[in-house]
C-alpha cells in the first residue's frame, strides 16, 4: 500500500494518541512531540522506547504491529540483498526508503546509510502511517478503521 | 552448591503450560528466609512468563528486563508460602514478548502485573542454551526442590541528600559479586530489573513518611508504573536514585523515581503510595 494513499485528515486522525502514547513512552513533555520530530535525535528515544511504543500502540489502536514492519514495508519488492549489503543499504534501497519515508526530510538520509541507523529516521509521522496501515490492514473490506 | 538455577530462580513448578499462551506454576518461598520482598514476587510471575515464552521459540531467545505498565501490589507474602503463579502471553516472538500474570498466595491475590514487555535475547548469550532446554520439561515434571534461594545481600540505600518533602537522593552500590549473579546470568551477569525496583521502592519510601500523611500513619505501595529498564546493569556499578514527589493528597502519593549511573538514565518508576490501613 503506498504512502500517497494516506491523508493528511487521517494522520491528523490519529496524531494525538500517537503523540500522547510517545510523549508518555519517552517521558518527555508532549509539548516537544511535533509530526515531524525524529524519535531518536529530537525526542531522545533509545531501543527500548521503541518496544514500548510499538506495544502502546497495538493496545491502544487493536493494531497488529510485527516487528520490523516498517522497514519490511519500505523494502517493498526489493529483495534482502539487493536493498543491503553488508548492513549498508544500497543505491536502490535509499531510493525506496526516500519514496516510503517520503515524510522524512531528504537531508536526513545520511550517505552510506547504514540499515542499523534507519530508526534514526522514523518520525512521529512515520507511526502514524505505520499505525492507519495495520488499521487498514485490519478492517474489514469497505469498513472504517476503529480509533 | 551450585547456584544456577537455585541462587535467584523463582518457579519450582510448572503445573500447566497451554493450550495457548498460559501458563501456571507454583513456587515455595524458604521458610527460613526473613522476608520475601514484592520485587521477587514481580520476579516469580515474570520468570514464569519467561519460560512460556521460551517454550514458544524452542528456548532460542530470553526476555531480559524491559517494561511493566503496571504493577499492583495487593498483599504481603510469607516466608513459607507457596506462591501460586500464573501468565497470559500477549504476545511472543523472537523479538519481544508481551505479557501479564499474577500470584496468589493462599488463595489470596498477592500481585497483578499488568501490560509488561521484554525484549527477547538469544539464550545463548546468558546461559548454557541445552541447560535451559533441559530444565524445561524438570519443571513441569519432577520440579524443583524448594528452598534454594538464600536471601538476597543487603542492598541498602545511602542518602544523600534532597529537598524535605519533595525530593530524596540516594546511591546504591550493586555488589560486586553475589550468589544471584551466578543465576541471573551464568554467562552473563546482570543486576536484576526487580531488585532494581526493590531499590526504587526504598528511595520512594524516604518520601513517603508519616509526616507526609493526612493523619501521621504510614504510607503503603500500592502500584508501580511505567517500570522501564534501559540498559543492563553490571555488577560493581553505582546507580544514583532520585525520587520525586509528583502527586499528593490525603489519599495519595505519587513518586518518580529514576536511577542513573553517572549522567545515564538506567531505569524509572512511578510509586503510588495510599495510607495504610490500621487494622
Amino acid at each position: 500500500m503506498k504512502d500517497s494513499n494516506i491523508t493528511q485528515d487521517e494522520i491528523a486522525a490519529v496524531f494525538p494518541k500517537v503523540a500522547e502514547t510517545m510523549a508518555d513512552a519517552i517521558s518527555c513533555e508532549i509539548e516537544k512531540v511535533k509530526l515531524d520530530s525524529s524519535l531518536i535525535d529530537d525526542l531522545g528515544a533509545e531501543s527500548i522506547d521503541f518496544v514500548d511504543i510499538v506495544f502502546r500502540l497495538q493496545r491502544l489502536f487493536k493494531v497488529k504491529i510485527p516487528r520490523g514492519k516498517i522497514v519490511e514495508e519500505a523494502r517493498g519488492v526489493l529483495s534482502e540483498a539487493e536493498f543491503e549489503k553488508a548492513g549498508v543499504v544500497s543505491d536502490a534501497g535509499v531510493a525506496q526508503l526516500r519514496a516510503f519515508l517520503n515524510e522524512v526530510p531528504a537531508e536526513r538520509f545520511k550517505s552510506p546509510l547504514h540499515v542499523a541507523d534507519i530508526p534514526r529516521l522514523f518520525t512521529v509521522e512515520t507511526f502514524c502511517k505505520l499505525v492507519i496501515r495495520q488499521q487498514r490492514a485490519a478492517a474489514p473490506a469497505g469498513g472504517p478503521p476503529s480509533a | 552448591m551450585d547456584s544456577h538455577f537455585r541462587a535467584f530462580s523463582f518457579v519450582d513448578r510448572i503445573t500447566r503450560l497451554g493450550p495457548g499462551d498460559s501458563i501456571r506454576g507454583q513456587y515455595t518461598i524458604p521458610p527460613t528466609l526473613d522476608a520475601f520482598p514484592a520485587s521477587l514476587v514481580a520476579e516469580a510471575v515474570g520468570q514464569l512468563a519467561a519460560w512460556a515464552a521460551m517454550a514458544t521459540v524452542r528456548c532460542s531467545h530470553r526476555p531480559v528486563a524491559g517494561i511493566a505498565g503496571t504493577i499492583e501490589l495487593l498483599s504481603a507474602v510469607h516466608p513459607g508460602q507457596v506462591l501460586d503463579l500464573a501468565a497470559e502471553l500477549e504476545s511472543v516472538d523472537t523479538e519481544t514478548v508481551g505479557y501479564g500474570g499474577s500470584a496468589h498466595a493462599d488463595g489470596i491475590p498477592v500481585i497483578r502485573l499488568l501490560d509488561c514487555v521484554g525484549p527477547m535475547l538469544p539464550v545463548e548469550d546468558f546461559d548454557d542454551p541445552q541447560s535451559v532446554r533441559d530444565r524445561l520439561p524438570f519443571l513441569r515434571t519432577v520440579g524443583a526442590a524448594p528452598g534454594g534461594f538464600d536471601g538476597l545481600p543487603a542492598l541498602a540505600l545511602d542518602p544523600c541528600g534532597g529537598e524535605r518533602d519533595r525530593v530524596a537522593r540516594a546511591r546504591l552500590h550493586v555488589p560486586a559479586a553475589a550468589p544471584f549473579f551466578a543465576d541471573h546470568f551464568p554467562r552473563r551477569p546482570v543486576f536484576p530489573g526487580t531488585l532494581l525496583m526493590h531499590a526504587s521502592l526504598q528511595a520512594a519510601a524516604l518520601l513517603a513518611t508519616p509526616a507526609t500523611s493526612a493523619n501521621g500513619g504510614a504510607w503503603m505501595p500500592r502500584t508501580v508504573s511505567d517500570v522501564k529498564l534501559r540498559t543492563f546493569i553490571s555488577p560493581g556499578e553505582t546507580l544514583s536514585l532520585e525520587a520525586r514527589r509528583i502527586g499528593h493528597s490525603d489519599s495519595s502519593l505519587a513518586i518518580a523515581v529514576e536511577s542513573r549511573i553517572k549522567q545515564r538514565l538506567v531505569g524509572s518508576a512511578e510509586i503510588l503510595f495510599c495510607p495504610a490501613l490500621n487494622l
